[in-house]
């Protein structure tokens, strides 16, 4: 549990009384070297007295995985869209490679490349190749790179055959493909995914598994959410939970 | 590649996209052309069988009207960003732009250039199917400067869509006051009858808008009509709307964005 401070668990498996969260280092040199880091951050929602987050610190190291479990609706999402910097926490910061959200913002997310759960986020009308040279576009590569990288994202899952097929024709788990290969598109450093595995057959579930391989050779940090039941049949370097909005181990 | 490169190649991909995208819907065009059409059609047997006050003969009316109509669909595709907005949140690729190194103002303002780029070609296709079929008088020594009048109007009309836009982002439903803006402009601009009709207050109130003096100036550049000021004032005036306009409403877009991930209202439609 490197530079991480989940608050422990008690043994029926609610959060003991938890301790002040450690700070996570975020500054300085050795900020451009970690692949995320949320320091103290917490989220309420109006009309909802009972904070989803509560001080959640979460240091992501290189070349490491790391799982967050937890029962549905507990905020596994809402912690992954602050972390994507999709949403802002109300206090706490988030960092990644010494970029935030909000300062070097088109730095962070060159670097940051975030799965939200379930089968959106695709233009329906285009095809699988013209979606992702639309967002290697949006990523702002040139041209060139933008050809090498859509190529590679079709080659990394399986989805040559499938290139001039419009997404509005391809079965959920052809579109979880072409999802995935959005987010890799970019060869991004740290990787953040809410339930990829949904509509996967085992053999899109391999190639995600070949995508995450490199991603870690290549000293990239991956963040994997899914409910709590549904842990993957895969090893992480550290496994949480989130419970009533603090990070325990698991 | 330079962040101006970079940013310009992304612009021409979104152009692109919804080249895609529109393309793939057969008969849209068709309908969009036959719409042009049928209301060429009415309006030059409506100039026909009214007199109208103010134009001496009924080409003169069918000429001044047929601007307006022609700018009744700039104007259309203007406030569309506001409706592609709506569709890029329902279908959940809106959240994807905010997370792009490009990011979502430039990407909302990169959305409103197909539009309005083809409805500068519909416009076209307007003018010169009244020219063709219905003997439209052109002012063809003039009608050259209309291109760059109509880029300069296009810029002053854009920053009311983009408005709309950002009302979408922070309500998700901004685009619903779409169409009664329209039937308001359409009214105070003058694109079917002259607003010296209209009441006095109503003609003050119409010099803080720059519909009326696009409208105008097209006008004059197209068909000739008379103008109460000169090209130059006129031209000055629109161009001082959209130098004002555009960066507030850019600012208001980038603030609306802000304020939805602030809340966390981004991903909701």
């Amino acid at each position: 549990m490197r530079a991480l401070s989940p608050q422990p668990a008690a043994a029926n498996g609610v959060p003991a009384a938890a301790p002040a969260p450690a700070a996570v280092p975020i500054a300085g040199p050795a900020a451009e070297s970690v692949p995320l880091a949320l320091s103290g951050v917490s989220k309420s929602w109006k009309g909802n007295p009972q904070p989803v987050l509560t001080d959640v610190d979460l240091k992501l190291d290189i070349g490491t995985t790391t799982w967050i479990g937890g029962r549905n609706g507990v905020g596994k999402t809402t912690m992954l869209r602050i972390a994507a910097g999709l949403i802002d926490p109300d206090r706490g910061r988030v960092q990644a490679w010494g970029a935030s959200p909000r300062e070097r913002r088109a730095n962070y997310h060159r670097l940051v490349a975030f799965l939200p759960a379930g089968d959106r986020g695709l233009y329906a009308r285009l095809t699988v190749r013209q979606q992702l040279r639309f967002w290697s576009g949006m990523a702002m590569l040139d041209r060139d790179e933008s050809e090498r990288r859509a190529a590679a994202a079709l080659d990394l899952f399986d989805l040559a055959e499938l290139a001039d097929r419009r997404v509005d024709r391809m079965s959920m788990g052809q579109r979880q493909r072409v999802r995935l290969a959005m987010t890799f598109l970019p060869e991004p450093e740290t990787v953040l995914l809410d339930e990829p595995l949904t509509s996967l057959d085992d053999e899109g579930a391999a190639l995600l598994e070949a995508a995450l391989l490199a991603l870690r050779e290549r000293g990239g940090a991956l963040l994997w959410c899914s409910p709590s039941g549904d842990h993957p049949d895969r090893e992480f370097d550290r496994d949480f939970h989130l419970e009533a909005g603090r990070l325990v181990s698991a | 590649m330079s962040q101006l490169r970079a940013s310009l190649r992304a612009f021409w991909i979104v152009l692109g996209r919804d080249l895609r995208v529109y393309v793939s819907y057969r008969s849209r065009l068709f309908s969009q052309l036959l719409t042009s059409v049928f209301s060429l059609t009415l309006f030059y047997y409506v100039s026909r069988l009214v007199h109208v006050s103010g134009f001496a003969t009924p080409a003169d009316y069918f000429g001044f009207v047929i601007v307006g109509i022609a700018l009744v669909g700039v104007l259309y595709s203007c406030f569309s960003v506001a409706e592609t907005v709506r569709q890029e949140l329902i279908a959940g690729t809106f959240e994807r732009l905010v997370l792009s190194p490009f990011g979502p103002v430039r990407s909302v303002i990169a959305m409103a250039v197909f539009p309005l780029l083809y409805s500068f070609v519909l416009a076209a296709f307007t003018l010169t199917l009244g020219w063709l079929v219905f003997g439209l008088h052109l002012h063809w020594s003039t009608v050259p400067l209309a291109v760059p009048a109509m880029l300069l109007a296009l810029l002053a009309f854009l920053p009311f869509g983009l408005a709309f836009a950002a009302l979408t982002v922070v309500m998700k439903q901004g685009n619903v006051g779409v169409s009664w803006v329209i039937a308001l402009i359409s009214i105070v601009g003058g694109l079917y009858f002259p607003i010296s009709l209209l009441p006095e207050w109503i003609q003050t109130a119409t010099k803080f808008q720059p519909f009326t003096p696009s409208t105008e100036m097209l006008r004059h550049l197209l068909v000739d009509s008379p103008q109460a000021t000169s090209v130059l004032a006129t031209i000055a005036r629109v161009a001082l709307f959209a130098a004002v306009l555009l960066p507030v409403s850019i600012w208001a877009l980038g603030r609306a964005i802000q304020e939805s991930q602030r809340r966390g209202t981004i991903v909701e439609y």
